[in-house]
């Protein structure tokens, strides 16, 4: 078995599409064991959480390492290197599998090779250093150890780049030039290579295809070719989700008011909002919110008819300018709501920095002005504060763990308690809801960034649907792709500008939360932790359309539909590699998670993940697959013999129908 | 009884550690056992009852008087805290100083195990005690052999009195090189074998300090090492492990003991470990349980908490040590020598833990039994003065052995399917640790115990753990793991180790996840074995018919009853376990009888109808609390849930 998890290490370090594709194009049924069987899916799976968790940093090459004269102390040299040897070797059989000489670079469809550079050292922050050759495509960097035996890859997506930096190789002559690529998913490996008159630099062609916008060249979600059986693009169909949800009825409509971008240029084209009101007034309420992100519908309850409504803030300012029309609006809202004399209105951001955003003609709303409003809130620090968290997590878990401070470098990362104020304004927010049976307005500055997180956040408490594998891409596409989550300017999509205040990983976030969830319920997620990780890798990778550009109406200028291949095309391929086998629907159940600080813990499977000392826990998964095909074997043996014995016997007695035995745990095996 | 004043007090509330909820019932005080009963609101719901052996007791606070009444604070040793409020004053003071008196013993006579009689005739008791035999042990690992011979030096106690009678020496250690030997060790206790490792012919000794102070040499002790040196020829040299800090071995040497000197033993390489001793253990505890005492800690509080009360950072150090042990054995090939001061804690700990991790064996049911009878209780972990069976000094209590059970647990942890055991046996044993209840781990050496005629007075717990194995089998284990992997590898990053919520929190209901991943496995395991008989009954009717089916790849099954499968008796049992959910009660049993059929773990699936329903804290709660208390709400309204947990039903019907 391990030889066979192991297949996937080498070859298809990072993203999976690197390879998992053209296996769709051979066809899966030439793996030998098809992926029907338990054991083939899972060395699937396996391959792919490998994949995804493992780096192909853990090399096979360590040469004698030093500390091993250390005998006296602890050795994870020693751990490392023994561990490789199976985990590398099968890379060649799968290397062979694709018909490729050992030193090719396997390439996407629509991938072309940019430049070749041999004799580069890889400095391998754990195992030292490494000899071998750097091809540069248009979508990655990859490296491939010179040893024959069992060839070290390093495979970075160009996409996941943030900056790269020049650094001081000491040791290694004149010419040498060493290069750190910080990469935006918790690593930076760095490279020492020669500089020769006659050459291209490598830096200059790297920097060319790693900014792609910044040199006037397309991003490779453009030039990607795959051919998927699925379409993903189909996934998300507002005005279907809508009526999902029950929409319209007599208090709600489906407006067409910004279906050219003409009201909100950040919103999207289809908007729920309030039957009774003209469209001379939205207007009106445009005007007073930021951005023009005025209150709509983001999800209704299907019993209560309570609300979900996001927007941005009102435009209030130091002077306490009033809106009559927004404040009827948010009075409409409330009255749609016939459980409920009340409105909360959660504006996600601190207290302190609201009065000052309403110094500077921001604000929140009065409660003197919006009558039977109740006014909260979260007291979620912004953008910059989650940006600076996240870069002390990469501080505390690359390339090397201070053993000693493990907690308390944690806790100085504010991370976890930032994850905490999330969960807990979420759990406020669906609570509200479900229980207080009131409509709810989210807020907070523009809109768009945690009152995302919140509403969508919220809506996987409420709403069994979204948490299914593909009503979680429903939620993604509705709350914060449509909505305008400005993935462009907080990811920095094939951009230079590292620096830009604009950045932050408020997405991360999110999905980290997800993954605290689905640790409290296991059972209630379809999806499972290589879904959330494939998802935060194609984030930045470029390779889908999915994530690009701020806004509905860039996506459509831009033609991102016709042009590029959605995410959930390739996700929605495979879905036996994304699905948890533990999955039960939980159906019209609301999941309140604890947020207490005993119950959360840093997501290390995925920000600790390019340790090699990073061990995967996957034998429990196969556990289950095995006795799930078992079972499945069994039950189709009991109805064989049914059948029989009802053909044979007369008095077919009740005695016989093993009625219990059959009710299945869940479908997708 | 002659201690208890008042046997029972009505109108008790019980109050939730991290909440503000509270029940009403009876409190109970019996000569063995603390007795809560849950006043039934209506009686379709069984009572809910909790029964605190007064062992367990580790102390008891009575506060002062409030408007609601007068509040006792109980601290258990299995990590249960429970806060009674009880109406009347003079009701409150009775119990707080009968349990005083009735918590600390001063006999052994005194103690559970004598009075407890769980209905078994002599016979089976003999049979139980006979059940672990370290002779065949030490025969399974294959010893004696050609270089190693069981001594009768220690027949008697005469030679050290907290060793066992059997001992296993180099066959080149002869008498007069033992006996020196002990003279120049600690308390006697001179280097002998306690695990052998076959494929290399490597052992794994253990002993205690040597008196050396700063310049004394001891011949015989340096021929003792020698000797086992001498007995592996795998290896030109000896390991020998000190397992404290090196700070503490210099303190220790100004007192007339300390370590082996390198120039002075030929052969050996000296390596210090570094684990804290049993002062720091202790108070690191309590530091620990302190922090997760908080109600509502924020992140930062529970992080720096966690961190700075340092208990993990402990159980990762003696990992670390046992890792180096079983490479040093296994990969190197060389014998080990292991100890610290007196050679019943800390070396207890690493020698366990590192056969634990060579030996497939001992990660069995039966084999980590074997394990803990050898390392801990043979060779004389003061069990009674660790965890103060007799009112004895404080500073001699120290969770040792906890310790070794949660380096067992995070390595079960790391390897799900190595282990045939789940947490609840860990759980299990340490709560019998503590109980008194059965007669293996009273009095601190083998000696005390037979003086004590234990085996004839009191029950074992081996058997009556292997009676309802069952309860304990991890559905993950794999015995060709073990065979791919016969040792264990663990990595001792510092997020491997994590806090054991079930074992500090194993009573405080809020604490526990509301889905569990074990539960499924069991379901869909009881599932496939109904499924498989009922696929034998049909295919024998189908043969009284007189036709054959068509019989593929038979699974192998026993051959079907149909009494078996009409008796709900018959049904593997569901584990009365914390971990796996709700309790099953004398009610829910009669329940269970009648309505056989759809009972087993279907809860997730009866659910699916349209009712929507809250997982998690209740909402309507949380309105009344601030947001930071939800955490502390268990959600009453959640139906029936493949993991709400409670373990009080379990705990009673162990202890009584």
């Amino acid at each position: 078995m391990d030889k066979q998890i192991g297949a996937g290490a080498g070859a298809a370090d990072g993203a999976g599409p690197n390879r998992k594709p053209r296996a769709q194009g051979t066809g899966s049924s030439s793996n030998g064991d098809g992926l029907d069987s338990p054991t083939g899916s899972h060395v699937e799976w396996c391959k792919q959480l490998i994949a995804a968790t493992l780096s192909s940093q853990m090399t096979h090459s360590a040469p004698a390492d030093p500390n091993r004269e250390n005998r006296t102390g602890r050795r994870p040299d020693w751990l490392v290197s023994k561990r490789l040897p199976y985990r590398n070797l099968p890379a060649l059989r799968y290397g062979a599998q694709l018909k490729m000489s050992q030193n090719e670079v396997p390439l996407l469809p629509g991938e072309n090779v940019h430049i070749t550079v041999k004799d580069v050292m890889y400095i391998c922050p754990f195992s030292g250093l490494v000899n071998g050759t750097l091809t540069i495509t248009d979508y990655k960097l990859y490296f491939i150890g010179v040893e024959q035996e069992s060839p070290f890859i390093l495979d970075v997506n160009l996409g996941a780049i943030s900056r790269l930096e020049t650094i001081s190789v000491p040791n290694q002559g004149e010419n040498t030039k060493g290069l750190e690529l910080v990469c935006k998913d918790m690593r930076s490996p760095r490279f020492a290579y020669k500089t020769e008159e006659n050459h291209p630099d490598v830096v200059k062609v790297l920097s060319q295809h790693t900014y792609p916008l910044t040199h006037s060249m397309p991003l490779f979600a453009f030039l990607y070719k795959e051919q998927f059986p699925v379409d993903g693009w189909k996934v998300y169909d507002a005005t279907a989700e809508y009526k999902r949800q029950g929409l319209p009825n007599e208090s709600w409509t489906i407006s067409k008011i910004n279906s050219s971008y003409e009201l909100c240029d950040t919103y999207p084209s289809v908007l729920v909002i309030p039957t009774n009101i003209s469209d001379e007034d939205i207007r009106r309420v445009a005007v007073f919110r930021a951005k023009h992100r005025i209150p709509v519908l983001s999800w209704i309850h299907p019993e209560t008819q309570a609300t979900i409504v996001r927007c941005s803030q009102p435009l209030v300012g130091p002077s306490d300018r009033r809106c009559k029309e927004d404040e009827r609006f948010l009075q409409i809202i409330m009255d749609a709501n016939a459980q409920s004399h009340k409105l909360t209105v959660f504006d996600a951001r601190q207290s302190s920095v609201a009065d000052t955003n309403k110094a500077k003609d921001g604000g929140y709303e009065s409660e003197s002005f919006y009558t039977n409003v109740d006014l909260n809130f979260l007291e979620i620090p912004n953008i910059h504060v989650m940006r600076e968290s996240l870069r002390k997590v990469k501080d505390v878990v690359y390339p090397t763990i201070d053993e000693a401070h493990w907690h308390s470098a944690i806790d100085q990362t504010h991370w976890l308690e930032y994850i905490k104020l999330l969960l807990a304004g979420a759990v406020k927010v669906a609570d509200k809801l479900e229980s207080g049976k009131t409509s709810v307005v989210v807020h907070c500055s523009d809109g768009w960034d945690r009152t995302s997180q919140l509403t969508s956040l919220a809506m996987l408490m409420l709403d069994s649907h979204y948490r299914t594998i593909q009503g979680f891409q429903v939620l993604v596409e509705k709350e914060w792709i449509s909505f305008g989550h400005k993935f462009s300017s907080r990811v920095g999509h094939g951009e230079d500008n590292h620096s830009s205040s604009e950045r932050s990983p408020l997405f991360v976030q999110f999905m980290d939360c997800v993954w605290q969830m689905t640790r409290q319920f296991p059972a209630a997620f379809e999806f499972n932790e290589l879904f959330l990780i494939t998802v935060l890798d194609h984030l930045y990778s470029c390779l889908f359309g999915t994530f690009l550009y701020n806004s509905e109406q860039e996506r459509t200028a831009q033609e991102v539909q016709t042009k590029t291949i959605s995410l959930w095309s390739y996700i929605n391929s495979q879905p036996e590699d994304f699905t948890n086998p533990f999955f039960v629907d939980y159906e019209h159940h609301v999941l309140y998670p604890l947020v207490s600080s005993r119950h959360l813990e840093l997501w290390t499977a995925y920000y600790a993940r390019w340790n090699p000392r990073m061990r995967p826990q996957v034998p429990v998964h196969q556990t289950l697959k095995e006795l799930l095909f078992v079972r499945a074997e069994l039950q189709r043996r009991l109805e064989e013999l049914q059948k029989e014995a009802a053909a044979h016997s007369l008095s077919s007695s009740s005695e016989h129908s093993p009625s219990h035995t059959g009710t299945p745990l869940h479908s997708a095996v | 009884m002659e201690h208890i004043r008042t046997p029972k007090v009505e109108q008790v509330r019980l109050m939730d550690r991290f909440s503000n909820k509270s029940t009403n019932g009876t409190l109970y005080l019996t000569a063995t056992h603390l007795i809560f009963v849950e006043s039934s609101i209506n009686s379709s719901t069984a009572a809910q009852e909790i029964w605190i052996l007064h062992h367990h007791i580790a102390s008891v606070e009575k506060l002062s008087l409030t408007t609601t009444g007068c509040p006792l604070v109980l601290q258990c040793r299995n990590f249960r805290v429970v806060r009674f409020v009880l109406p009347k004053e003079r009701d409150c003071h009775d119990i707080y100083s009968s349990l005083l008196r009735l918590l600390r013993p001063v006999s052994y006579e005194e103690l559970y195990a004598f009075s407890y009689n769980p209905q078994q005739n002599d016979q089976q008791r003999e049979e139980g005690w006979q059940l672990i035999d370290l002779r065949a042990e030490y025969e399974r690992m294959g010893v004696p052999c050609d270089q190693w011979q069981l001594t009768d030096v220690n027949r008697d106690f005469k030679v050290c009195e907290t060793y066992p009678r059997d001992l296993y020496v180099p066959i080149t250690a002869s008498k007069p090189i033992i006996v020196g030997s002990s003279k120049f060790r600690s308390k006697g206790r001179f280097p002998v074998l306690t695990y052998f490792y076959q494929e290399r012919k490597a052992a794994v000794c253990r002993c205690s300090q040597p008196l050396s102070g700063f310049s004394a040499r001891c011949l015989e002790d340096e021929s003792m090492l020698q000797a086992i040196s001498k007995a592996n020829h795998n290896s030109r040299f000896v390991y020998v492990m000190d397992t404290r800090p090196k700070l503490n071995a210099l303190a220790n040497r100004a007192a007339g003991k300390g370590y082996e000197n390198e120039d002075n033993y030929s052969n050996i390489r000296f390596q210090f470990v570094g684990i804290e001793n049993i002062h720091v253990m202790r108070s690191s505890l309590q530091k620990l349980l302190e922090v997760i005492g908080t109600r509502s800690p924020t992140m930062s509080d529970y992080l720096v908490g966690l961190e700075s009360c340092g208990w993990l950072r402990h159980i990762k150090a003696v990992l670390d040590a046992a890792v180096f042990l079983a490479q040093a054995v296994t990969l190197e090939g060389a014998s080990v020598l292991v100890h610290c001061s007196d050679g019943w804690d800390r070396t207890a700990q690493v020698c366990a833990l590192g056969s634990l991790l060579m030996d497939p064996y001992y990660r069995t049911i039966k084999g980590f039994m074997v394990l803990i009878e050898k390392d801990w209780i043979s060779f004389g972990h003061k069990f009674a003065d660790r965890c103060d069976q007799l009112d004895g000094d404080p500073k001699e209590v120290s969770p040792i052995f906890t310790q070794f059970l949660e380096c067992v647990w995070q390595l079960s942890e790391q390897f799900p399917q190595a282990f045939e055991f789940s947490e609840w046996f860990l759980l299990q044993i340490h709560e019998h640790v503590h109980s008194c209840q059965y007669g293996n781990f009273l009095g601190n050496n083998e000696r005390q115990r037979e003086e004590l005629q234990l085996k004839e007075r009191t029950h074992s717990l081996w058997a009556s753990l292997l009676g309802e194995k069952h309860n304990y089998l991890n559905p993950f284990y794999n015995p060709a793991y073990n065979v791919e992997h016969p040792v264990l590898e663990p990595s001792t990053l510092p997020y491997h180790f994590k806090f054991w919520r079930n074992m500090y929190h194993q009573f405080d209901r809020s604490m526990h996840p509301r889905q569990s991943i074990l539960k499924t496995i069991l379901t869909l395991k009881d599932k496939s074995a109904k499924a498989e008989s009922t696929l034998q009954a049909l295919e024998n009717r189908l043969c009284q018919l007189g036709v054959t089916p068509v019989v593929t790849s038979d699974p192998a099954a026993p051959p079907p009853s149909r009494d078996q499968r009409s008796n709900p008796k018959a049904l593997p049992p569901r584990p009365n376990s914390l971990i796996l959910g709700a309790p099953v009660n004398h009610k829910e049993e009669q329940r269970r009888v009648e309505e056989q059929d759809d009972e087993v773990g279907e809860e997730a699936l009866e659910n699916t109808d349209t009712e929507r329903t809250v997982e998690g804290s209740s909402g309507t709660e949380s309105r009344k609390q601030s947001y930071d208390e939800l955490e502390g709400t268990y959600n009453e309204l959640a139906k029936e849930e493949p993991a709400v947990v409670s373990l009080e039903f379990g705990v009673a019907r162990m202890t009584c």
